[in-house]
């Protein structure tokens, strides 16, 4: 059992308010023999100071950053230490501080979190948050083994040696719990693959039905190639800045809150706890779920998200996440662990995620009704659809979060100018995904390991 | 005049080439052995090769957690006690928590894929290992028996697994 003392539980207080100005991204491929990683990171750097109506001249931009953090998930990956140093040059950064920031998947979350202190704290007036990962200088199958090694090495990694080995008892555990069947899963895996086509960033976009991605190939039981992430290649930055300098960048800055959690590498070292509860939450809302269940988190959730999203809404003043939320960007390194998070966020109780999904709360379209969705998700495309160049991930969400806040969802995907950039004809069905104008609040999750580290992170509209 | 005599000669290997456009990709081997401790939870590994499954607990009874673990600690993680070890009695009877069989497994992967991998709960024990299932097929709440590799030992956790248990 987990039990809190009094400074375990304070909510984080930024000394000042910090915003997010302006983001940028590569497209996202399986193989980029095109360009090294730091040709990748300053693409990505020059989309950001370039393309996103700064009101100074890009290099004036430039001129005003004075820390920077660099989100790399696995040296081994790179076959490069001090990566950040090379990159850190290679924009010209030299010799301003940076720190490579390293929290498994959870890496771009915890790399814009570190940029967001770094402001907060008034070491700086605008850093810069940039991540990448390089994930094909080794085979497939020799990925997946690295990324394994982000399980317990001694207890879990030999028995599996592939990440989706771990994820897949909680998807079966999952559905024993809360009788869930794999058409939800399915329909998952649908919706952010349909999202990707929208998407000239995309790497793995698709019309698929249901029917296709529960016969595609078993990776583990029950999670099937379709479920799964992409292993990608790619970069991702956003401009970090302090209140007066943000509206001097931009008429269209959005305030940041972001927190983070943790909890045990290995799942088998869960021991029950009280769940801590969300504002709009009861305890009377658990009691049978605890009864039946026996445990908490167990298997079936993640307390490290539940855990960051009980400090962000409290930071932010969030009271009810489905009714106060425009947009959600999370983790879905497989269908499931998506699942799984809608209760850790509160977007649905626990034991009731697959409403989210269900009930087309979680659509751009509700597929019931024929009218937007509530709170929709991963309009990106997601980890499924869209990429997985795993320190680059968390920047990428807030990106597209930006993007969509500042109604610049158009603009950055609809372009056929970008889509012929990254050697793609912009489809003749193109669909914009682009969210109403008055929309408010954007949420993201970045999610480590089988949930040992995640970051929830809100920006909010602010003119 | 200086000699060419001693001039400083490529020892290493040609690095071949993948591809030359639309850039140059070369190829980078790699072969390294790590030298990798078990440290304070020596005990376990060891056990497994002679039969035994062994846990450890927290000494100090003022500690709220009590329990066995299994993945072991050397160190209390709620009161920081150095851990007591205890041996578990045979026949160890567990139950599936949850399982997956993988199919498609990662480079190095020492079992025949594809093969059970199971989590046991294991009365007394706070914690739920992951394990594999050395035949069968296995289902939530399904009751199992840890056996172990005393033969031809791997010298790794696959040195123990579990069977069906009928009674």
């Amino acid at each position: 059992m987990i039990r809190f003392k009094e400074g375990n539980l304070r909510v984080p207080k930024w000394n000042r308010r910090v915003f997010m100005v302006a983001g940028g991204t590569t497209a996202y491929r399986k193989y980029f023999p095109e360009y090294k990683l730091e040709e990748l990171v300053m693409i990505a750097f020059k989309n950001l100071l370039e393309d996103n109506d700064l009101k100074m001249d890009p290099l004036e931009v430039k001129g005003l950053i004075n820390y920077a953090a660099y989100g790399e998930f696995a040296d081994h990956f790179q076959d490069q230490l001090l990566c950040q140093a090379k990159v850190h040059d290679y924009l010209g950064l030299d010799p301003l501080y940076n720190m490579g920031i390293k929290t498994g998947g959870a890496t771009g979350g915890s790399t814009i979190m570190q940029a967001a202190m770094a402001v907060a704290s008034g070491y700086a007036n605008v850093a810069l948050a940039a991540g990448w990962e390089r994930m094909d200088e080794v085979d497939t199958r020799t990925g997946n083994f690295y990324i394994s090694t982000a399980a317990c090495k001694d207890f879990e990694t030999r028995l599996g040696r592939i990440y989706s080995s771990y994820y897949a008892p909680m998807a079966n555990r999952f559905a024993w719990a809360f009788k869930v069947s794999e058409i939800t899963r399915a329909k998952i895996a649908v919706k952010n693959h349909l999202y990707a086509c929208s998407s000239p960033y995309a790497q793995q976009p698709g019309k698929y039905t249901v029917e296709d991605v529960l016969n595609s190939p078993m990776s583990a039981y029950p999670l099937r190639f379709l479920e799964c992430c992409a292993m990608s290649v790619g970069a991702a930055a956003v401009l970090i800045c302090d209140e007066e300098t943000a509206y001097r960048l931009t008429d269209r800055p959005c305030e940041l809150f972001i927190c983070g959690g943790t909890h045990t590498l290995r799942v088998a070292d869960r021991r029950p706890m009280d769940i801590p509860l969300l504002p709009h939450e009861t305890p009377d809302m658990y009691k049978d779920l605890i009864e039946k269940q026996s445990r908490y988190p167990g298997f079936e959730s993640f307390l490290a998200a539940r855990f960051a999203a009980w400090l962000t809404y409290r930071m932010a003043g969030i009271q009810n996440p489905l009714e106060e939320l425009d947009l959600v960007e999370l983790h879905d390194a497989f269908t499931i662990s998506d699942l799984q998070t809608y209760g850790d966020i509160g977007l649905r109780p626990y034991g009731q995620e697959q409403d989210y999904i269900e009930s087309g709360d979680a659509y751009y379209i509700n597929p019931h009704t024929g009218l937007p969705g509530k709170c929709p998700s991963n309009l990106s495309g997601g980890l499924i659809g869209t990429m997985h160049a795993v320190g680059a991930t968390g920047i990428f969400q807030a990106v597209e979060c930006l993007w969509q806040l500042q109604q610049k969802y158009d603009k950055f995907h609809g372009d056929p100018k970008i889509w012929k950039k990254w050697g793609k004809k912009k489809p003749k069905d193109w669909q914009s995904l682009q969210i109403p104008e008055t929309s408010k609040q954007a949420l993201w999750v970045s999610h480590a390991g089988v949930g040992s580290h995640v970051t929830v992170g809100i920006l909010r509209k602010s003119w | 005049m200086t000699k060419r005599m001693a001039q400083t000669k490529f020892i290493g290997q040609v690095t071949k080439v993948r591809q030359e456009k639309p850039a140059m990709v070369i190829e980078w081997p790699r072969s390294i052995t790590h030298v990798h401790t078990y440290g304070m939870l020596t005990p376990f590994f060891q056990g497994l090769k002679e039969g035994k499954l062994r846990a450890t607990y927290c000494p100090n009874e003022g500690c709220p957690e009590n329990g066995l673990w299994i993945p072991p600690r050397a160190h209390c993680p709620d009161c920081h006690s150095e851990m007591k070890w205890k041996t578990l009695r045979n026949p160890v009877i567990g139950t599936v928590h949850t399982f997956t069989e993988v199919v498609y497994a990662g480079t190095g992967i020492e079992l025949s894929t594809p093969y059970w991998q199971i989590d046991v709960e294991i009365p007394g024990v706070v914690t739920i290992p992951k394990s594999y299932l050395l035949y069968g097929k296995p289902y939530i709440g399904m009751k199992v028996k840890a056996e172990f590799r005393t033969k031809n030992p791997t010298n790794t956790v696959l040195d123990y697994y579990w069977v069906p248990y009928e009674t």
